[in-house]
């Protein structure tokens, strides 16, 4: 072997290991850091619009601020069968201030070993035009991972009571009490038949109960006195079945379970108040939940009037049925999540 | 031993090292690779805002009431049903928290089966003026049921039955 063919052997070798040791660096341009991020938020994105979180029932909104850590999963959906259509509780929790921090966000609705940043956002478009806009997390900086999904969200229906000739009872006599009932029968409302984000779900949703014109049942006087509020169940598929009066922390004032306004004035469920305009009860759906109510049972919100010694002062009185006929289901709000992870 | 001969060799081992790192060095420093991972993230992107929005646009918003999309394409051709049916796909899709994402671009089409039992496609909007067919656009597409009689679909098969008829979208950012 010459000594000129192995000079050009040894340099042809070494040029080819110069070659092999760029090929690492040659790879490294394939690598993207948008993609990572992109499929985060997509996955985050999935996770909070096809998804209602976990636990279902009772949902995991209805967790307060000790109950944390019991909420594994945040999702907004409806239901799974829903896909994009968002349920305003949820929402509301997901966004309130103060609730979830950062770490919540990231091991429940975002997952994965990095701690990744976020902004996600969510503008609801209401009807009169205006929008309004819900977000959390930090500012974004160049180079986020993004997904945009459009969705529309179901808002708890309200049941507003007029001036009604059918509860408006002229005929009682003057020492009677007068009892009004909001009747809700569960076997009703939650009928399979009805599809998920048209369904008044008092497990998942406030009852919203407003009288709005009490004037109207006040035929000689201007006020008359609200007793009490009381809550009763029925399970028809009993052998007797008949209604028992639930126990329930009455007198104690609790917007985490229920808002009775009269006139506008908050108040616990035994107020013995006068009343001349409105009466408004928001029972959220922490308190149905302590009522270990069924899909057959029957609840009933009981307003009792009293003035006696005097003579009753108000003609409300009778059942006024809280269902899909009287009820009116606010249509679906469309709006548009946004997910950006870096 | 050395004669000329001996030396073509050394010469060949420098040019063949030569050449090596030549188109080593063209291969790394040639401008970042678009690799077909990265290609897809924006087109999945708009194609999932798309359906979305097309899904949504066929929600009614009440029990039993008739969706926003059926409505658009009952009016059919012969009314502004498709371009109706354009903004306000567009105006869903241009929603976000910020300003509105206003380069997107949709052209809508129908597909449905004739009286003669053969298939229709048919543009449901009018032309977007600055379209060239050369945009990297996405398709979207949605089956959407229609009941009853529809003058606004030009010779559409009749039938008492309900008829599914393809909604598909183009949906491309200028």
């Amino acid at each position: 072997m010459s000594l000129d063919f192995l000079a050009g052997f040894t340099i042809f070798m070494l040029a080819l290991i110069m070659v092999v040791s760029m090929v690492p660096g040659l790879l490294a341009g394939l690598e993207s850091s948008g993609i990572d991020y992109d499929a985060v938020a997509y996955r985050t994105g999935v996770i909070l619009v096809e998804d209602p979180g976990w636990p279902v029932y009772p949902p995991w909104e209805m967790n307060d601020l000790a109950h944390k850590g019991e909420i594994e999963r945040i999702g907004l959906a409806v239901s799974k069968e829903t896909p994009n259509i968002l349920l305003s509780t949820k929402v509301k929790k997901f966004f309130e201030e103060g609730f979830f921090d950062q770490s919540d966000y990231r091991n429940k609705a975002i997952f994965g070993d990095i701690p990744y940043s976020y902004n996600i956002s969510l503008n609801i478009s209401h009807p009169d035009g205006s929008y309004e806009l819900k977000r959390t997390g930090d500012p974004l900086p160049p180079g986020y991972g993004y997904i945009r999904r459009v969705v529309k969200i179901k808002e708890p229906a309200v049941a507003v009571i007029g001036s009604d000739s059918r509860y408006n009872d002229t005929t009682l006599n003057s020492s009677i009490l007068r009892t009004f009932t909001v009747q809700l029968n569960f076997n009703e409302l939650l009928d399979p038949e009805r599809g998920p984000a048209y369904r008044i779900d008092p497990r998942t949703e406030p009852v919203n109960v407003t009288i709005t014109d009490f004037g109207a049942y006040l035929p000689a006087n201007d006020e008359a006195t609200l007793q009490s509020v009381t809550f009763w169940k029925m399970d028809p598929t009993r052998p007797i079945p008949q209604f028992t009066r639930i126990p329930f922390s009455y007198d104690t004032e609790d917007s985490d379970l229920y808002i009775l306004l009269l006139d506008e004035e908050s108040c616990n469920l035994k107020p013995e108040k006068e009343v001349a305009n409105t009466i408004s009860l928001v029972l959220k759906p922490a308190a149905t939940s302590l009522f270990t109510l069924d899909q057959n049972s029957i609840l009933d919100i009981r307003f009792v009037f009293d003035d006696s010694p005097d003579p009753q002062r108000t003609t409300l009185n009778g059942t006024y049925l809280y269902d899909y006929d009287n009820v009116p289901l606010s249509p679906l709000k469309p709006g548009v999540l946004e997910v950006a992870i870096w | 031993m050395v004669n000329d001969s001996g030396q073509l060799y050394t010469m060949e081992g420098v040019a063949a090292g030569v050449i090596m790192l030549l188109t080593a060095y063209i291969v790394i420093s040639t401008t970042s690779i678009y690799t077909p991972g990265d290609t897809h993230i924006p087109d999945m992107q708009l194609e999932q805002l798309g359906s979305d929005v097309l899904a949504m646009m066929d929600t009614p918003d009440r029990e039993g009431g008739t969706s926003q999309l059926v409505g658009f394409v009952k009016n059919g051709t012969e009314t502004c049903g498709g371009n109706d049916l354009r903004n306000e796909f567009l105006t869903n899709c241009k929603m976000r928290a910020g300003d509105e994402d206003t380069k997107l671009r949709a052209q809508v089409y129908l597909s449905y089966r004739r009286t003669d039992g053969t298939v229709n496609t048919t543009p449901l909007s009018l032309p977007d003026p600055e379209f060239t067919g050369r945009e990297n656009a996405v398709r979207v597409t949605r089956w959407v049921q229609l009941d009853g009689i529809l003058p606004g679909i030009p010779d559409i098969e009749h039938s008492s039955r309900p008829r599914a008829v393809l909604v598909e979208v183009l949906l491309w950012r200028a």
